[in-house]
């Protein structure tokens, strides 16, 4: 059976993702983070292990009404369902706008300064920790 | 031993496996004039292709770069059957083991590590105590650039690490205000992880992606930190080398290795002296392996505790959310923080022994994969994005570290059908939690769950210790360790240990381990310091014993 993700795929594809991520307050639904174009393709290129699971289920879900697939797909295979929200999450959260909306600028790199005095020895914060003195058990003699 | 032609048929030394203690011998060795090979079964990684610098990295962290070997499923890992484990194994079989996933926790164990026996009646004494380990650590602490900062109150004093401490950031400040205001230990922790430029290598950038592969090459991974020295020196290494078997003569001594090529090839590496590193599972799947005539149950099992008392550190969490952001997808992880208030024994909580805490940033939004079957209402839908609301950014963890102690029943087999790419038999993993571990969660869990509660927390996920052993080979089994310890105990009576205090094992004068296997208990804390430690002790022996070394003709 091929392989391929074709359009009606996709289509039922971005469906389910909807369900699973709809609008909420002032994210958008997984849809408007375009998660079944470029970054589907992406994802299971990267991880074609997804691959199997996650065309069984959206074959099975093909021509049914979203929500009601999905929720039946949860009983009868939740690992495709599962496969398939694994995907629809990552392309979500790799989409920029999603990112600026809750935040997440991504493991960014962000340079530290070793010299600078840190705050718990300018503030004293450690102190008391020092202060209360040896926690150990040393060898016995 | 020592006066082999160099590039000769028959090395000075053979050491299997390239992790961390490998490492440290093969450089000491080489810089001392010894014809060192190290044969790996894994490649040399590329740092390049690690993912914390791109979109992907939560994706890509749950499969080709995820900790445990079952997962990644690659054919430099071999296959472990641990259906029978409460824990799943960890490890990553490359040019510098698992310190290219660890997280870099440099610990130290505390003086009561070493005498268990005689402070709790638990468990055996070390053969040595921590002042003797002292030297080894300060000057490990310096190979490997520690940051961190002396004084630490739950050591003895002694010499501060050699770099600065990294950022406590928002979690470890959070974190540590909760302490104080219970009165309790907490300090910045080491890691080995460059806080300034240091040996070549690139400072920390709060990445956090330490323990899927460092982008900035600031982590102590030992193929940065150790490998090139020995190289330098004329180590031969040789990658995708699967040792079958070791080797012995009439005479009982260690003469090689046999080990399979990826072409295929059988191949024969022999030496004077063997030094086995494969951690505390793989090598005594080696030892077991190699039965003889003279060793009908495994090389060196004349005590028959290859394999036996293995350790594996049972880990339990508990995760606080706040309402602030916290920014706590940056690292270190590393950690920033560690507590060890409650380390030592107090016989009036009901168990023996404790757990070193240590704070973690909670990474990005994606998190591990989706649990099959989870209630569709709970997990999809306006759920998936409260569930973001309630965790992302704003959380960060209290890891507990429980010491498990050595229990016979705990251990390695080699599994009677299941192999690895080549047909070596493949380990399979017995180990169940003891009461002591239980009740030593239970407590532990119990009082972070005060301090994310003194720190502020508005909600608080507890993560005890894992007993679904269907969850193991899923992405999502990251609530473990990959501490491998104890299967080829350190001793000074060979009928109950397999190698002496020198890693020297009692049965094969010249065959040695200097991995984790050695532990005698496991302590509370992250291993691999005390690892080199140990290592660094043992080959600094075997250097300064040459002349009176026992080899194969």
């Amino acid at each position: 059976m091929s392989t391929m993700i074709d359009d009606d795929l996709r289509s039922t594809f971005v469906g389910l993702a909807d369900v699973l991520i709809p609008a909420y307050k002032t994210m958008p639904p997984a849809s408007g983070a375009s998660v079944g174009g470029e970054p589907l393709d992406r994802i299971l290129a990267l991880r074609d292990d997804l691959r199997e699971a996650f065309l069984r289920g959206v074959r099975a879900a093909a021509g049914e009404e979203p929500a009601t697939a999905a929720r039946k797909m949860n009983e009868e295979d939740p690992e495709a369902l599962a496969t398939i929200g694994l995907i629809a999450a990552a392309a979500y959260y790799m989409d920029p706008d999603v990112r600026d909306l809750i935040g997440y600028p991504g493991q960014e790199r962000r340079p530290i300064d070793p010299d600078a005095p840190p705050d718990y020895l300018q503030n004293d914060m450690l102190k008391p920790v020092a202060q209360r003195g040896a926690i150990y058990r040393p060898t016995p003699t | 031993m020592g006066s082999s032609d160099k590039g000769g048929k028959v090395a000075d030394v053979l050491i299997i496996g390239a992790g961390a203690s490998g490492l440290v011998a093969a450089k000491h060795l080489t810089m001392n004039g010894f014809d060192v090979v190290c044969l790996e079964q894994g490649q040399k990684v590329d740092h390049g292709t690690f993912w914390g610098d791109k979109p992907e990295f939560d994706l890509m962290t749950q499969k080709l770069w995820h900790p445990n070997p079952n997962v990644r499923d690659l054919e430099s890992d071999y296959p472990i059957d641990t259906s029978e484990s409460d824990v799943p194994i960890l490890m990553y079989n490359a040019v510098g083991g698992t310190t290219i996933l660890f997280g870099a926790h440099w610990q130290r164990f505390m003086p009561s590590d070493f005498r268990v026996k005689t402070l709790d009646g638990v468990a055996d004494d070390w053969p040595f105590t921590y002042e003797d380990l002292e030297p080894y650590y300060d000057e490990m602490d310096i190979e490997v650039g520690v940051s961190g900062l002396g004084g630490d109150p739950c050591y003895p004093p002694g010499k501060a690490p050699p770099l600065p401490p990294l950022p406590l950031g928002k979690i470890g400040i959070k974190a540590a205000e909760g302490m104080n205001k219970l009165g309790w230990h907490w300090w910045p922790a080491p890691n080995s992880i460059a806080s300034r430029p240091y040996e070549g290598r690139d400072p920390c950038t709060l990445r956090g992606t330490c323990r899927n592969g460092c982008v900035e090459g600031a982590k102590a991974s030992f193929d940065l930190t150790h490998l090139p020295i020995a190289l330098k020196h004329g180590l031969r290494l040789v990658t995708g080398a699967r040792v079958r078997e070791i080797l012995v003569n009439d005479a009982g001594l260690a003469t090689g290795a046999v080990y399979l090529d990826r072409n295929g090839r059988e191949r024969r590496q022999l030496a004077q002296a063997i030094i086995v590193c494969c951690n505390g599972v793989g090598t005594p799947r080696i030892l077991l392996a190699s039965k003889s005539a003279k060793f009908p149950d495994g090389l060196a099992n004349s005590s028959g505790l290859v394999g036996k008392n293995l350790m594996l550190h049972p880990y339990c969490a508990v995760v606080g959310h706040f309402d602030e952001c916290l920014d706590s997808w940056l690292g270190p992880a590393g950690q920033p923080i560690q507590s060890m208030q409650f380390y030592e024994t107090d016989p009036r909580r009901g168990f023996v022994r404790g757990a070193k805490w240590h704070v973690l940033p909670t990474g990005g939004p994606l998190g591990g994969p989706p649990t099959p079957g989870a209630p569709f209402d709970e997990a999809w839908g306006e759920a998936f994005h409260r569930e973001r609301e309630r965790t992302f950014g704003c959380s960060f963890e209290w890891g507990i570290l429980a010491e498990d102690l050595p229990e016979e029943a705990n251990r390695v087999e080699l599994d009677p059908t299941l192999t690895d790419s080549d047909g070596v038999p493949s380990p399979r993993i017995v180990y169940n939690n003891s009461e002591n571990t239980k009740r030593l969660s239970t407590f532990h869990l119990a009082r972070a769950k005060e301090a994310m509660e003194a720190s502020g927390a508005v909600d608080v996920t507890v993560r005890p210790p894992l007993t679904d052993r269907s969850q193991h080979n899923t992405g999502a089994s990251l609530l473990a360790t990959g501490h491998l310890m104890g299967t080829c105990k350190m001793g000074r009576d060979p009928a109950t240990s397999v190698v002496n205090e020198w890693g020297q094992a009692h049965d094969v004068p010249n065959l040695f381990i200097f991995d984790g296997s050695v532990f005698v208990t496991s302590s509370g804390f992250n291993p691999t310091g005390t690892i080199c430690a140990v290592a660094l002790r043992s080959v600094r022996h075997l250097i300064a014993t040459r002349g009176d070394q026992k080899v194969a003709a």
